[in-house]
């Protein structure tokens, strides 16, 4: 699969369209309640978005991972309440490497690769899987000595406690306690381990997170441009104008961050790309939506205003995939392992190329 | 809408990258100067004259007056690489970051052949001349005034925070041409001068800067006869014209590479050993900042190489590069437990004393971060259809 660094358009715009037309407001606000929203989820799966990435020949709709992430970012634009980056990207993308079929219908993934273990011919373990409750199957990468497999599961097969992130979204509680016989298995393609799914499912929250605030950052300056107070728009008061650009700001880093991390996870080579647009993700959450709901006043603490329903899906996709602490930390460490010499180089994304002299 | 689009350095422009590598390494090895701190590293025409010699200076200029008819990129390319070096750039940095661009854009041909190619070759310094005492952020408030007296203007009034105006060579001055009861606006009426910082009646005193250096001057001009072959451009055109040398100064890795070297040296003075989680939490989070800013600086190059014009961009990136170069330096300074002191042989420690005492006016030069985010906010606009 040849992956380019522009999206298709014609996905994007017909996605972006579809979403605009069924993802309202009020529909993002009831899924919460039955936890996900059925026609968004049959919107997009009748055109077979979720699977945009996975292999045409592993079942999936075939297209690049960089157009994956622009769908996953509409998905974040418009907090559509359906487990997209879970389907394809993750569950998907292990499946379809492993060569085990993917289900018809949603499918999800077990975050953490070490959650899950396997002793004497048996899985066992918790996790926090999203959309737990809706998945046909939920899949784990599990260690074996030092090999990885991939074990899709079917949900009866498991034991289910539901949970709800701060979105209202599924996070359900997972016990594993099942004979790896019983289930689908098969050895994960090389190089696909726990911290290849660490970067990648980091990498789908950076991308929605960039949609989501991209969003957010419109939001604002529309309310703000229409919201009236001392007898002119509020927008025009350079107090407000304060928030506005630094909602911006935090857009555009993120946006920025994510396009580089989707570059560098097309290209199958993750440089700090991952972890430093992760960084750049949860500062940039913590003060925009800051700004946001500042700049909203009290409707934006409402439910009656959809500013809620991206600022909660943000604050919720931080704590996802390692805090900003672990990967703070984790890039601190490699940064001192480069040394002082690679400092720049590493800021710059040096790469070794043949036809660069050194 | 802001745009900032996303790419990466062709392997040209990697090769050039390497170049400029390589050059520093043999012509200014590490410890074998003092490194300064982003554009306020030290002058030294010697230098720029090498820098000249390689193509490295006025890249973006036609090549008939001396340029090399380059990129924007290939030129941040190579200010981004001296500029993280901490190599003398203070002679050259005006006159190839702006001077020379507005001059290429609005000269008169004759203006052209006379200061390009000294600049190119790094021979020329510029300064800028445009706050006054009574004029910072309220720039179009100038009051240094020039009379049209036969075939010269006659210059008076004065310049103030003007870096090496007592050495430099020429200073590009805007003043008011046109008396403001003669305007509807007063951005009208303004024009800008190219003036000999040598001409009878300029004295540039040094203004002692906050770290007791003594680059800072207030530029006085008392009668100064300015031939007209030296007006700039149009003459009631200065504002235009100003505004767009400030997006040449906007914009670039000056606006966020003012303390990389103290974090550079913070982290060599502990290459050995295992290292603190504090330690990595500051290298960490500024690497991060690191990799995004170069980022938005290559975009706003790219943008200029489409031929677009990104004042608002450029606004936005400078405000945050420059309040992340005090970011970074307060995290270091938080995580330090001795207290700077002078007497040291440490290159960190005379760097972090000057990044400590400077950093206040990195957020304050070249428009304060308030008109920065002023600018910014006109260009957030309402989705269609609303007001």
């Amino acid at each position: 699969m040849s992956d380019t660094a522009e999206p298709d358009t014609l996905v994007v715009e017909t996605v972006e369209r579809l979403l605009a037309d069924v993802c309202t407001p009020a529909s993002v606000e009831r899924a919460e309640s039955v936890g996900w929203s059925a026609a968004v989820w049959d919107a997009l799966a009748n055109a077979g978005f979720p699977w945009v990435s996975v292999p045409v020949d592993a079942g999936g709709s075939g297209g690049t991972l960089t157009d994956a992430a622009a769908i996953l970012r509409c998905v974040g634009r418009h907090a559509a309440p359906v487990p997209v980056a879970e389907t394809g990207v993750l569950a998907g993308w292990l499946l379809a490497g492993a060569g085990i079929a993917l289900p018809a219908g949603p499918a999800t993934v077990v975050p953490d690769a070490s959650a899950i273990t396997l002793v004497d011919g048996r899985l066992t373990g918790r996790a926090t899987v999203a959309w737990g409750r809706r998945a046909e199957r939920i899949v784990a990468l599990v260690a074996n000595g030092s090999d990885w497999i991939v074990a899709s599961c079917r949900p009866e097969q498991l034991s289910i406690t539901l949970g709800q992130s701060l979105a209202g979204e599924p996070r359900d509680r997972v016990w594993f306690d099942v004979p790896l016989v019983a289930t689908e298995h098969a050895p994960a393609l090389p190089g696909t381990d726990g911290d290849a799914l660490h970067h990648r499912g980091a990498f789908t929250r950076v991308v929605m997170t960039a949609g989501a605030l991209s969003a957010i950052a419109q939001m604002t300056i529309d309310y703000t441009n229409e919201r009236q107070q001392f007898g002119r728009p509020v927008a025009t008061f350079q107090a407000v104008q304060q928030h506005l650009v630094t909602v911006a700001q935090c857009a555009v880093r993120v946006e920025m961050a994510a396009d580089l991390a989707t570059r560098a996870i097309a290209r199958g080579a993750v440089g700090i790309e991952i972890a430093a647009a992760r960084l750049i993700a949860d500062a940039a959450i913590v003060a925009g939506t800051r700004a946001a709901h500042q700049a909203h006043g009290a409707m934006g603490v409402t439910r009656e205003y959809p500013l809620h329903q991206l600022s909660r899906r943000l604050w919720a996709w931080r704590h996802e995939y390692g805090s900003a602490t672990t990967w703070r930390r984790r890039l601190g460490r490699d940064v001192h392992a480069g040394g002082a010499d690679a400092l720049f180089p590493l800021i710059t994304g040096w790469v070794a190329h043949d036809s660069v002299r050194p | 809408m802001i745009e900032f689009q996303c790419s990466e350095l062709s392997i040209e422009e990697r090769q050039l990258q390497a170049d400029v590598r390589e050059f520093l390494a043999a012509e200014l090895p590490r410890g074998s100067f003092m490194p300064g701190l982003g554009m306020n590293a030290a002058k030294d025409p010697v230098f720029s004259a090498k820098l000249g010699e390689r193509g490295w200076l006025g890249m973006a200029l036609p090549t008939e007056y001396g340029g090399h008819e380059r990129s924007a990129v290939d030129r941040f390319i190579v200010t981004e690489e001296l500029l993280r070096w901490g190599a003398p750039v203070g002679h050259h940095w005006v006159a190839d970051r702006q001077s020379g661009p507005v001059i290429a854009k609005f000269a008169t041909e004759a203006q052209k052949r006379r200061f390009l190619p000294g600049i190119c070759r790094g021979e020329l310094s510029f300064c800028i001349g445009m706050s006054e005492p009574a004029s910072g952020s309220d720039l179009a408030s100038v009051t240094t005034r020039a009379i049209h007296d036969g075939d010269s203007w006659v210059l008076d009034g004065r310049k103030i925070w003007t870096t090496g105006a007592d050495r430099n060579d020429w200073i590009v001055v805007l003043c008011r041409t046109s008396l403001l009861d003669e305007v509807t606006d007063k951005r009208q009426g303004l024009s800008q001068l190219i003036v000999d910082l040598r001409s009878p009646g300029v004295t540039a005193s040094p203004i002692p800067f906050i770290d007791g250096t003594a680059d800072f001057c207030e530029v006085t001009f008392d009668g100064v006869v300015v031939p007209g072959e030296l007006v700039l451009g149009e003459i009631g055109s200065g504002w235009t014209q100003n505004m767009s040398e400030l997006a040449y100064e906007r914009g670039g890795a000056d606006r966020w590479l003012s303390t990389y070297l103290v974090a550079e040296e913070l982290l060599r003075n502990h290459e050995h050993g295992e290292i603190s989680d504090d330690l990595a939490d500051l290298l960490g989070e500024a690497v991060a900042n690191y990799w995004l800013l170069h980022q938005l600086s290559l975009s706003v190059a790219r943008s200029i190489d489409r031929g677009g014009a990104p004042a608002v961009e450029s606004a936005l990136a400078k405000e945050m590069g420059t309040r992340f170069e005090q970011d970074v330096l307060n995290a270091v300074l938080a995580f330090v437990d001795q207290a700077p002191n002078t007497a040291t042989d440490s290159l960190f420690e005379r760097l972090l004393i000057t990044a400590t005492l400077t950093a206040p006016s990195f957020t304050i030069r070249g428009g304060t971060n308030e008109i920065l985010r002023s600018v910014a906010a006109k260009g957030l606009r309402p989705s269609s259809g609303r007001r």
